[in-house]
């Protein structure tokens, strides 16, 4: 070891006070950058956020002028929203938020419904099942399944047919997330949930819910 | 070594994934298309040459006994301002790569040329290697998803040639370890074809 770095591996009271000084220097510079950054950026990405939102369901109701939500529930105790479609002032359809256990992930998913409550289509949003399986529950052949089906058709079935929904081979538990996840969550728990709460029923606040906010 | 000569070090005789062989999870985990490992690739360009500048430019007045977490901060720091930057400028690739670029903080490339090059170089050879790492991860990461997704789902950069999926296991993670073993080996094997001694680190 040279005589430099003998020194060096020594801790003396310079050294204490210039590693206060670094530490400190750099987490403020740091600090001030990502500061700046986020002042600039947070209002942009919160737009960006609800400008996506907005669109995606938009392209769930194209027809309708506006589209507010009416009310919120909790599939897997996070908060999910349930909107009404209104055009010139009547009611056309409705818009539910719901999320299903799958596989390696939760996936969330846009219902639409007419005012019969019968299913228009479904949007997958987010999952992260498993690439070239899982994923398959995207694939809009099978997600096109859903369209006009009533309450009682929104089965997952094993066998060929179009009376219910049929599973993706070698995918089922993704499949299953999407359609009736038996938790609680996907589109049938979602369908019976608004059917209850246009009765007069709306869905109560389980203990732990995550908030109003996002999810 | 010349600006030039810094570049063509990282992209293949110290080329991170086929030749130093670190950070090969993201290797592995964000290769089952073109489009990711190529926008990851980019993301981690940008975050290691600035990291390289910094730690470059600061290394005289940096404590040696704090250098690791000194560089972590740096790394970390650009890691969250390219975050918010492509969150707020190219929201529809954020939610495809928003995950991936979070854990670029964890690549052990990054911190090691901070550590091994910038640390003990002048800010314009540290620039150069940063730019040259990071164009040998980008590319190394393109081709093993150039072969990952053209035989595992049949497509490349999202356009299909085929309505099924050749090769499943390809995209899968395991499919990621045969493909870059495979490919490592051919790299190694084409340089001593070549006859130079493969670089020992």
């Amino acid at each position: 070891m040279s005589e430099q770095e003998t020194k060096k591996a020594q801790m003396g009271g310079k050294d204490m006070f210039s590693i206060v000084v670094n530490l400190v220097a750099i987490y403020l510079a740091g600090g001030l950058i990502i500061a700046g950054v986020y002042a600039w950026a947070s209002p942009i990405i919160f737009k960006n956020n609800k400008e996506m939102r907005e669109k995606a369901l938009k392209a769930m109701m194209p027809e309708a002028e506006t589209i507010t939500p009416i009310g919120a529930w909790w599939p897997h105790k996070k908060h999910a929203e349930y909107l009404e479609a209104k055009s010139g002032g009547e009611t056309v359809g409705y818009v539910v938020e719901t999320l299903g256990k799958g596989y390696s992930s939760f996936i969330s998913t846009l219902i639409a419904l007419n005012k019969d409550l019968v299913v228009q289509k479904i949007d997958i949003l987010h999952h992260a099942e498993t690439p070239g399986l899982g994923d398959e529950v995207e694939n809009p052949k099978w997600k096109g399944q859903f369209s006009g089906k009533t309450l009682g058709q929104l089965k997952l079935v094993k066998q060929e047919g179009t009376e219910y929904i049929q599973a993706v081979s070698g995918a089922t538990i993704s499949s299953r997330a999407v359609t009736d996840d038996n938790g609680g969550g996907g589109v049938r728990p979602a369908v019976e949930m608004l059917k209850e709460a246009l009765a007069g029923h709306p869905p109560e606040k389980p203990e732990g819910a995550k908030g109003g906010g996002g999810h | 070594m010349t600006n030039w000569q810094l570049i063509k070090n990282g992209i293949f005789a110290e080329n991170t994934i086929f030749k130093l062989a670190i950070s090969l999870c993201p290797s592995i985990a964000v290769t089952n298309s073109v489009k990711n490992g190529f926008v990851l690739g980019i993301a981690v360009l940008f975050v290691q040459t600035m990291v390289n500048v910094t730690v470059s430019a600061m290394r005289n007045i940096i404590n040696s006994k704090i250098r690791i977490p000194v560089f972590m901060l740096v790394i970390s720091g650009w890691v969250t301002v390219v975050d918010m930057i492509v969150a707020a400028m190219a929201p529809e690739a954020y939610k495809q790569i928003g995950l991936y670029i979070q854990i670029i903080v964890a690549f052990a490339s990054i911190l090691a040329r901070a550590e091994v090059f910038a640390s003990k170089n002048t800010f314009v050879p540290s620039m150069f290697d940063g730019i040259g790492m990071g164009i040998g991860f980008m590319v190394a990461l393109v081709i093993i998803s150039f072969f990952r997704e053209l035989l595992g789902r049949g497509s490349l950069w999202g356009f299909a040639f085929v309505d099924f999926k050749p090769l499943l296991i390809m995209i899968m993670p395991a499919g990621g370890f045969f493909a870059v073993g495979i490919l490592m080996a051919f790299f190694n094997w084409m340089e001593l074809r070549g006859g130079k001694a493969p670089s020992h680190h």
